[in-house]
């Protein structure tokens, strides 16, 4: 990459008002870091003590989502501990809102189960999604999740409007994988 | 008994379980990597602390700026096995302490008290 790409990236990212980016390979350790360069980079910003801590929620449910779901992974596939899988995050703001948006390559035969989580919650507002959200911490814990099976609906209830998600495929149809994104406003 | 004291970390609240003085305490924010991991050997203390017990004042304080979604299921499940030991005969207080403008932490600690009716939860805001 030339350096003049490397301009043109910058550029791009402060006229989309980016406040953070990363994209590589996601531990815990590098998401404890992000967030606490998150933090300081925030107390900068005109953000109130409410959307402060939803965003930094929304942060840590998607960071963390990388690590254990993603389908490019250089931990064993099947360990739910000391993981390292990749992904991308961005944090933006823009007209006084942030948003958060992170991206991981899944397995195509995933993209369903995922889809299938998320569709309902674009139609609920936010007291619908709380009520869902009692009802689930309450329910048995869902097979295929290895937390409580309760990260997009903590991202959806952080967020001020409804989530947006997609899937990509970024290696054509046929390729095992398809890049699913996530976005949260807050 | 032995006591439990884990110091916080960044992604890890302060465990003080104070059993000999039937005192135990969170905080701090909580989003390790694996709730299950972190939480199996404080709710293993927990359980055989609890077992023997009869007729005790347990004084539970949490004071949790945050915790992931990964977290609130083994959360909920310490105050599960509280309100248990409450039926069994003891007298379990929380003090669940959040910021005044946290609705979050504040409405999860109505859920606790809701759901353990034989707690005696105090909701309280932090000055």
């Amino acid at each position: 990459m030339s350096l003049d790409a490397f301009y043109r990236f910058q550029n791009l990212a402060r006229d989309e008002s980016v406040v953070f980016f990363y994209t590589g390979y996601f531990s815990q350790a590098i998401v404890t870091a992000m967030a606490d360069a998150l933090r300081l980079r925030l107390n900068q910003t005109d953000a109130s003590n409410v959307q402060r801590r939803k965003l930094f929620s929304v942060f840590i449910e998607m960071a963390q989502n990388v690590v254990h779901y993603s389908a490019e992974h250089l931990t064993a596939s099947e360990s739910d501990d000391q993981e390292i899988r990749r992904g991308a995050l961005w944090v933006g703001e823009r007209h006084g809102q942030f948003y958060v948006v992170c991206a991981n390559p899944v397995d195509r035969n995933q993209s369903h189960r995922i889809r299938d989580k998320l569709a309902p919650l674009l139609g609920m507002n936010n007291d619908d999604i709380k009520q869902l959200y009692k009802q689930k911490l309450r329910a048995d814990n869902d097979a295929e999740s290895k937390g409580a099976g309760l990260g997009f609906l903590t991202v959806a209830r952080d967020a001020s409007g409804p989530v947006e998600f997609d899937f990509v495929d970024e290696h054509g149809p046929h390729s095992p994988t398809t890049m699913f994104y996530l976005k949260a406003t807050i | 008994m032995q006591n439990i004291f884990l110091a916080a970390s960044s992604y890890s609240p302060e465990v003080n379980f104070d059993f000999a003085n039937h005192r135990l305490a969170l905080k701090g924010e909580c989003y390790p990597e694996n709730a299950a991991v972190f939480f199996e050997p404080i709710m293993h203390a927990l359980h055989g602390y609890l077992a023997s017990l009869d007729h005790v004042h347990i004084t539970v304080d949490v004071q949790l700026a945050y915790f992931n979604s990964a977290s609130t299921k083994a959360i909920l499940a310490i105050f599960e096995r509280l309100n248990a030991a409450a039926v069994a005969g003891n007298y379990v207080t929380v003090n669940w302490h959040s910021d005044p403008d946290d609705d979050t932490i504040m409405e999860f600690g109505q859920e606790v008290a809701d759901d353990n009716g034989a707690l005696d939860v105090h909701l309280l805001e932090l000055a």
